[in-house]
């Protein structure tokens, strides 16, 4: 997968590689966390010598994610974390045309409202789930009514957390292709640019930020 | 198989600790050093080394003078016991006889079930990073012997056998008995198999819950979160799956001719 000449740059090294240590912290967490929750899934804890080495590598791992998840915020809070009205909410009306036939849906920038939602629900239940996990870790030293209350709360941001990382993999596979190539070279095909962020490649380009590969910086049309 | 339950006849109970000895004999659980802090109910408290403690406590009599109340206490071996339901690697689990038993070897020292017993009975033994719990002897019961605190108590006040037969016992000695006598157990949490016959109220005892049950935090965390989040990560899987076949994936090639197909 090397960039092509005339492809835009969609995500820098660093973005790059905080989006894959989160990614994979949070893969790990999950798969480690089923592992405990469902006690059809303990034999998870068999390749790692038990279920008590599967709960340590869940928890290290959550130490691992804290770093991750701040940077996440650091970098995308602008761009996925700030709702637009009203034009984010007629892009909701028409759900962006992922779900129906929508003959021209409202454009957005860097990111839409659906991938805007999922950054709001991983920032805010990946807080929550530290601060949950980091209590179920050492339950003794806490108010009863407290602890009692993080383990629904653990699951509780599994219930959100899952089914929006689940589709943010489709979306970014499958489902709209070309998308993947962002998180592996940072470069995008500029079709898939003015399909999948028009507002944001007309600002970069008026602005003259666009990165073309093969071009010298802003020097694009 | 019947379900077994344990009867503890407080009226009938001299205070004599036998039952905690034997206890501490059978489940090879050596005390530690004590100190005199002026009461017989020593330790303190239940410990990872002590899986019965009889509690003792004095009240008034109401004219002046003094009455004194034992109560033996251990895992109350609920039916609908929230340490089962909470425990993530079936350590705490149920038998043949309906008692909840604990395989520590199973056990990943997560301390979920600490926060989840209404009867703040599981004790966390930091030297082992487990739980310790009475297992209402299962190694004696599953060889058809009584428990060892059974076998020990020298008045009486303890018996072993069928469920339905302890209690049955236990509400006739209320009657007997009369006054404020109580039969604790029955109730609650789909019906303990330690039963107490209580000469006084449950709300006279220390730390004796007057209403057990399952923790509303445990009830929402795993019959609620659990099987919705199953629901949510089959429909997501399946939804992406189905959105894949019927609508198809988003066309981003800028290829003009093929415009109108994917959106």
């Amino acid at each position: 997968m090397i960039p092509k000449k005339g492809m835009i740059k969609a995500s820098d090294a660093f973005e790059r590689i905080i989006h894959w240590w989160l990614a994979i912290t949070c893969l790990l967490l999950i798969i480690t966390g089923l592992g405990m929750m469902f006690h059809s899934f303990n034999f998870l804890g068999i390749p790692v010598g038990g279920l008590k080495n599967l709960k340590l590598i869940h928890n290290f791992t959550g130490i691992l994610f804290i770093p991750a998840l701040i940077f996440a915020i650091l970098i995308w809070w602008k761009e996925a974390g700030i709702f637009k009205f009203p034009e984010d909410l007629e892009w909701i009306k028409c759900a962006g045309g992922y779900l129906w036939h929508v003959e021209n849906p409202p454009e957005t920038g860097k990111y839409n409202p659906g991938q805007k939602a999922f950054f709001l629900a991983v920032a805010g239940f990946g807080v929550l789930m530290v601060i949950s996990g980091l209590i179920m870790w050492f339950p003794l030293s806490l108010p009863r009514a407290l602890v009692s209350w993080m383990y629904p709360l653990h699951a509780l941001g599994l219930l959100v957390i899952f089914p929006f990382f689940f589709i943010h993999l489709y979306l970014g596979t499958i489902g709209v292709p070309g998308s993947a190539q962002a998180i592996f070279t940072g470069y995008v095909t500029r079709s898939w640019a003015e399909k999948q962020c028009p507002k944001w490649l007309k600002e970069m380009e008026e602005s003259g930020k666009l990165e073309v590969f093969g071009e010298e910086k802003g020097a694009s049309h | 198989m019947s379900e077994k339950a344990k009867l503890y006849d407080a009226t009938k109970c001299t205070g004599c600790r036998g039952c905690q000895l034997a206890c501490k004999q059978w489940n090879q659980l050596p005390a530690k050093q004590t100190e005199n802090r002026g009461t017989y109910q020593n330790p303190p408290d239940l410990q990872p080394n002590t899986w019965l403690l009889m509690r003792f406590q004095e009240i008034s009599n109401g004219n002046g003078g003094v009455k004194w109340l034992f109560r033996k206490d251990a895992c109350m071996h609920c039916t609908d016991a929230a340490c089962v339901k909470v425990c993530p690697s079936g350590a705490l689990h149920h038998t043949k006889y309906g008692t909840v038993a604990l395989d520590q070897s199973k056990c990943i020292g997560c301390k979920e079930c600490i926060n989840a017993c209404p009867f703040d009975v599981p004790r966390y033994d930091p030297a082992t990073d487990k739980i310790a719990k009475c297992d209402m002897c299962f190694s004696r019961i599953d060889n058809a012997m009584d428990p060892a605190c059974v076998k020990a108590c020298p008045t009486g006040a303890l018996q072993f056998g069928d469920k339905d037969e302890m209690i049955k016992l236990a509400h006739q000695r209320v009657k007997d008995l009369g006054g404020n006598a109580y039969v604790y157990g029955d109730k609650f949490v789909g019906g303990t198999h330690m039963i107490y016959v209580l000469p006084e109220k449950p709300a006279v005892y220390d730390a004796l819950p007057e209403n057990p049950r399952v923790p509303l935090s445990v009830i929402v965390w795993k019959d609620w979160l659990k099987p919705f989040s199953l629901l949510a990560t089959g429909g997501v899987i399946a939804g992406a799956f189905l959105h894949y076949l019927i609508h198809g994936p988003k066309d981003t090639s800028g290829d003009k001719a093929s415009e109108g197909g994917g959106e």
